[in-house]
């Protein structure tokens, strides 16, 4: 692929956002093909959450946002949002000024109420079990009054303006107040949103398209690219054929489609590779599946384990099913995590080096049929795999062939993902491809790879106290807690947990007309509002 | 007549009542908690997974789950999305219905006439090198899978020649508002290639009976007596031949339905047709049952209707089948 | 039955579909140990290259012979196709041969679970019993598509015995006291050949499909074992660029589908002169 990498952190407004956009340069539509329907474009109502949060991020605003190194620990890199300013009345308190410009779509200003309820909502393991977890170590949430909103916090830790504003934006509490939680998601809320961002929902066809249109009274200015459509195409054959036709302006990913060497020769679009968090795994189950209070009988061994990763071309086969810039990580760190918590250097594919790793275990072909045994039991594994992904299907087929010809016999079980599941949290397995969407925050580590993580996430077992503490630590240290991570991370490499595959770097086809492009790794178009159509170039569907 | 209609109704109600079971049993069968999907790759305490397995009424046993379910779909409530946030099964089939109807009903009118039309044609001609060539062409359509031949037409059409859109069933840029017309001339385009393709890989398998049936009753008695009568071809063709392979013909009436069905999930894969294809097709990918469920009662009670209407049909055609 | 054979030989389309039904199946059993091995390491920067003297038909987009996985995806296609049809057509014609011939309430019932199975579309009926085994053994496979296909033949079946009993001979014979089981044999299964014909030319050419849908669930054949629906289904993304990938495997779906109507007709045809 001809590939046009833009860096990321290009053009940000030096000025701050509400000059920028004041005076539209000219009017656009952005037309986008993605492979789901967001059904929620809610906060904190997120199912599929990628997709629903892509949306919901243009019409609700957040308190501050991550800046363009999505950097969780840097406050200062933080840009305000609906809050002008933030100040730390002590180590364990934040107190947050709202920007009095700011309004709901149905023209009532956003206050600090909205924020506390929405925030208390998430909080609240009743409602969102998942978001309470994450959001643990906030204590209170209080409004002082419409426009001061004071956040306290159980400890002193350097995330914690990540924690209040990141996973819970405000959400209008004078509309919701009175909806019960159960009856939110069929709620009209849902299908009509009352939002305070950029953008509003103005047309829902159901099973088709999103249409978004500019709020013309949105508080940093009008946005220039007055339209979005948000096209809905399951199928790759599909939006490969609407980006082909000259349909739409953007797919959200040229590698998740089918062949996408057809689309190098595409004049009117630049290609933007946006480091990921997505993280492709095969866990490796360190506990029998027979009797998961055992060690497993050949997956307890760490020598073992760094063979089979040794033995597997992981590079060639993560850039076989999802595109030359997918990074091959050797510890659980997407892209967007490794670029900033520096992932340790990748085990390279060396099947001499494997072999004799194996040889030091008594791993040998005693027996002379080219399958490695021991104790007159051969090497043989097991590997489940969610029958209905193709990705990861594909990716078990090369696996179990790399390693027939290498000498271990890998079964493969093709499974239905609630038994795929199911057998995941019992722990009846042996290896299992896996995928997590992994939080911007290398904090998000505990989630899975800590002694405290329940099998849901944590299949494999893995426990290493060492880690546990140094996450631990590196949790609370301020300013910089890069060095603990890095060293958390570098000690679960070393334990090898499971074959780390494929860390995805996306890469988004976007029309060359479009300028002042920013695509933000976390959630890809919430930018938009402030790009605009070069002058000129505009298409019929910029004037419609 | 009517007794006999009321009898015939009583039937399908009863059939449609086995099937719904059938399809309640068979989901019972499927290993695996529907909703560990739910839990996604974060931590989930217990009690939020009890709340919801009793929120989708899963902690009872499973005969009451059969009863409460029957209750429901007698009320038309057909339960609710797992994966779509707890939307309404039957919200979700109603608002897809319309453009299946149009697409399936477009292809089986135009299967039905072209079928028809070419088997007669077929049987009229049999043993002709032409006759051959149709035979062979029609049939190696029907051996087609539905997802290749749509890609080519999309690609030749749609992409090379740019003729006929290749995805939607409306243009994204109509606004809702437009006028009847207005959307009409819309869909239209839209409608080509997928109608196209749904017809093409179902037309040799009508054509195919309908050749068969034409041909046999080519040769009965009647018609050989009627030839004799020295009444002409044409005549005979339509007064006996057709009238004697209307019953083969509508037996099979049944069967068009669940291919035009099976075809659908993959043509309006391809062309994003927003019918019921498509959500079934979604709803198999991410394994969400009662969407699954759903669509699948509305495609039988369909069948079901669609051979009671046959059988009524076959009876008023048939007058021979009045005193059986 | 020798007789049938004969006459079905002397039609030069019975010959035809004949020989090619034996060289397809010859072929898929006596070829595959002289190709070269079809599990290689893909080999992604070489990709689908065009057919040459080295590849007969060209390779796919991992660089596998076509060829060679065309003859080795037959065998399975073949055999499911065959196992398949040979079971539904058996208990299709049983079903609607007894249903039809006995009437009353055996027909009543019969054809009301008939009627309500085949109101479930097929695809839901093996998506649910292929997740609900699991593992997914080929003889499973065969099973489950041969079960879930014989709905249709039945009443079809039914609808020409039905047509059959209003007719002359049939009457006559249960008139003279002959036994059901002869009636059913010797007067009513010959004379539904044709629309059996017909019904069993169509099924192979689903059967052989519905075995790429199901892959398409990934519940079918599993990789890297080919089958011909398996190929055209991996082949998708490269209609364009690389067609022979899918054409090849499809040309072969065609070729049965052809020579089993050419069989078919023939035996229908033979049947009416001789009956």
């Amino acid at each position: 692929m001809r590939g046009r990498p833009l860096f990321l952190t290009l053009c940000l407004f030096s000025s701050g956002p509400s000059l920028a956009a004041q005076q539209p340069i000219g009017t656009g539509t952005l037309v986008v093909a993605g492979p789901r329907e967001a059904l929620s474009p809610v906060p904190t109502l997120w199912r599929n959450e990628q997709f629903n949060r892509e949306i919901s991020d243009l019409i609700f605003l957040r308190l501050a946002d991550v800046g363009p190194e999505v950097s969780t620990t840097n406050e200062r890199s933080f840009l305000p949002r609906l809050a002008r300013r933030w100040t730390r009345r002590d180590p364990r308190t934040l107190v947050f000024e709202l920007d009095p410009r700011a309004t709901w779509q149905d023209g009532r200003p956003v206050t600090a109420m909205d924020a506390a309820f929405a925030l208390n909502r998430a909080r609240d393991p009743k409602l969102s079990p998942q978001l309470a977890t994450l959001l643990r170590r906030i204590s209170t949430v209080t409004a002082n009054d419409a426009r001061h909103l004071t956040v306290r916090f159980t400890e002193a830790y350097p995330e914690q303006l990540y924690d209040a504003v990141y996973h819970a934006p405000p959400l209008p509490a004078h509309l919701l107040a009175s909806i019960i939680p159960e009856s939110l998601a069929t709620s009209a809320f849902i299908q009509q949103p009352v939002g305070n961002g950029p953008y509003r929902l103005s047309r829902r066809a159901p099973g088709t398209l999103l249409e978004l249109a500019a709020d013309t009274s949105f508080f940093l200015g009008t946005p220039a690219v007055r339209r979005i459509l948000f096209l809905v195409a399951a199928d790759g054959e599909a939006r490969l054929n609407l980006l082909l036709s000259g349909t739409v302006d953007a797919v959200d990913n040229i590698y998740a489609l089918p062949n996408p060497g057809r689309i190098d020769k595409l004049p009117d679009f630049f290609y933007y590779p946006v480091p990921g968090l997505n993280l492709q795994y095969a866990t490796l189950n360190l506990r029998n599946p027979a009797d998961t209070s055992q060690p497993h009988p050949i997956l307890a061994d760490p020598v073992l384990r760094r063979a089979l990763v040794l033995a597997f071309d992981r590079e060639t086969v993560s850039k076989l099913a999802f595109g030359p810039f997918t990074r091959t990580p050797s510890a659980p760190v997407s892209a967007l995590v490794g670029r900033n918590a520096a992932a340790p250097p990748t085990l390279p594919y060396d099947t001499a080096l494997a072999r004799r790793l194996l040889a030091t275990r008594g791993w040998l072909d005693h027996d002379g049929d080219g399958m490695l045994d021991k104790d007159g039991r051969k090497l043989q594994l097991t590997a489940m795999v969610p029958a209905p992904v193709a990705p990861r299907r594909q990716m078990s087929a090369q696996m179990q062939e790399a390693y027939r010809r290498f000498g271990i016999e890998l079964l493969i079980e093709p499974l239905d993902i609630p038994v795929f599941i199911e057998r995941r949290d019992a722990g009846k397995f042996d290896l299992d491809f896996y995928a997590v969407t992994q939080d911007p925050t290398p904090a998000g580590l505990s989630q899975s790879w800590s002694c405290a993580a329940p099998t849901t996430t944590n299949a494999g077992h893995y426990c290493n106290p060492i880690v546990d503490s140094l996450i631990a630590k590196a949790a609370v240290t301020s300013p910089d807690p890069g060095p603990l991570y890095r060293e958390a991370v570098r000690r679960i490499a070393d334990d090898v947990p499971a074959i780390f595959i494929a860390a995805q770097v996306p890469v988004i086809a976007l029309h060359r007309r479009f300028t002042n492009v920013t695509l933000r790794p976390e959630s890809l178009w919430a930018d938009v509002w402030q790009w605009s159509v070069v002058p000129g170039q505009q298409l019929e569907r910029d004037r419609q | 007549m009517s007794g006999w209609l009321l009898r015939r109704s009583l039937q399908a109600v009863l059939t449609y009542f086995v099937a719904v079971s059938l399809i309640f049993f068979l989901m019972r069968l499927v290993p695996g908690d529907p909703l560990a999907r739910l839990s996604d790759d974060r931590p989930m305490p217990p009690e939020a997974i009890a709340a919801l397995r009793a929120r989708y009424g899963l902690d009872q046993p499973a005969t009451r789950q059969f009863l409460v379910f029957v209750t429901q779909l007698m009320r038309g409530d057909l339960g609710r999305s797992i994966e779509r946030g707890g939307l309404p099964v039957t919200a979700l089939v109603t608002e897809r219905l319309p453009a299946t109807l149009l697409l399936g009903g477009s292809a089986l009118l135009l299967n039905l006439t072209l079928g028809l039309w070419l088997g007669a044609w077929q049987a009229t001609h049999r043993g002709t090198r032409g006759e051959r060539a149709v035979g062979a062409i029609s049939l190696a359509l029907y051996a087609m899978p539905s997802f290749w031949l749509g890609l080519v037409l999309a690609w030749a059409f749609g992409i090379k020649l740019r003729w006929l859109p290749v995805a939607f069933m409306t243009s994204p840029w109509l606004r809702p508002g437009a006028s009847f017309a207005a959307r009409a001339m819309d869909v239209l385009p839209h409608l080509v290639l997928p109608v196209l393709t749904l017809t093409l890989v179902t037309l040799g398998a009508t054509a195919r009976y309908q050749r068969g049936a034409l041909t046999e009753a080519l040769a009965l008695v009647t018609v050989r007596a009627a030839r004799s009568r020295g009444l002409s071809e044409s005549v005979i063709r339509w007064r006996y031949a057709w009238r004697a392979a209307v019953g083969p013909m509508l037996a099979l009436f049944g069967l068009w339905l669940p291919m035009l069905v099976a075809g659908s999930v993959f043509v309006e894969t391809i062309f994003v047709w927003p019918g019921l294809g498509s959500l079934a097709a979604d709803a198999i990918a991410s394994r969400d049952y009662p969407v699954i469920m759903g669509t699948t009662l509305l495609v039988s009670a369909a069948v079901v209707g669609g051979n009671l209407l046959a059988d009524v049909l076959h009876r008023w055609l048939d007058p021979r089948l009045r005193d059986a | 039955m020798n007789e049938l054979g004969r006459r079905l030989w002397a039609d030069p389309a019975g010959r035809a579909g004949t020989v090619i039904l034996l060289l397809l199946i010859l072929a898929v059993i006596a070829l595959p140990p002289m190709l070269p091995d079809h599990r290689v390491q893909p080999d992604i920067v070489r990709g689908a290259q065009p057919p040459s003297a080295h590849h007969l038909l060209g390779t796919d987009n991992l660089n596998r012979d076509v060829f060679a996985r065309v003859v080795r995806g037959g065998q399975i296609s073949l055999l499911v196709a065959a196992g398949a049809v040979l079971m539904s057509v058996t208990l299709g014609t049983l079903v609607g041969l007894v249903a039809g011939y006995a009437g009353g309430w055996v027909d009543g019932v019969l054809m009301r679970l008939v009627d309500a199975t085949l109101a479930v579309p097929r695809l839901f009926l093996l998506l649910l019993l292929v997740a609900a085994l699991e593992h997914i053994p080929l003889g499973i496979l065969i099973l489950s598509i041969g079960a879930t296909g014989w709905l249709g033949t039945s009443r079809l079946v039914r609808a020409e015995v039905l047509r059959l009993k209003a007719l002359d001979f049939t009457r006559g014979a249960v008139a003279l006291g002959a036994r059901p089981s002869r009636v059913i044999f010797t007067h009513l299964l010959p004379n539904v050949t044709g629309p059996l014909a017909v019904a069993t030319t169509l099924a192979v050419g689903d059967v052989i499909l519905l075995e790429a849908g199901l892959s398409f669930l990934g519940l079918g054949v599993q990789p890297p074992t080919p089958s011909w629906g398996g190929m055209i289904l991996d082949a998708k993304p490269y209609i364009v660029s690389a067609p022979w990938s899918s054409l090849a495997p499809g040309a072969a779906i065609v070729l049965t589908v052809l020579a089993v109507n050419l069989v078919g007709d023939a035996l229908s045809h033979a049947q009416a002169e001789g009956g």
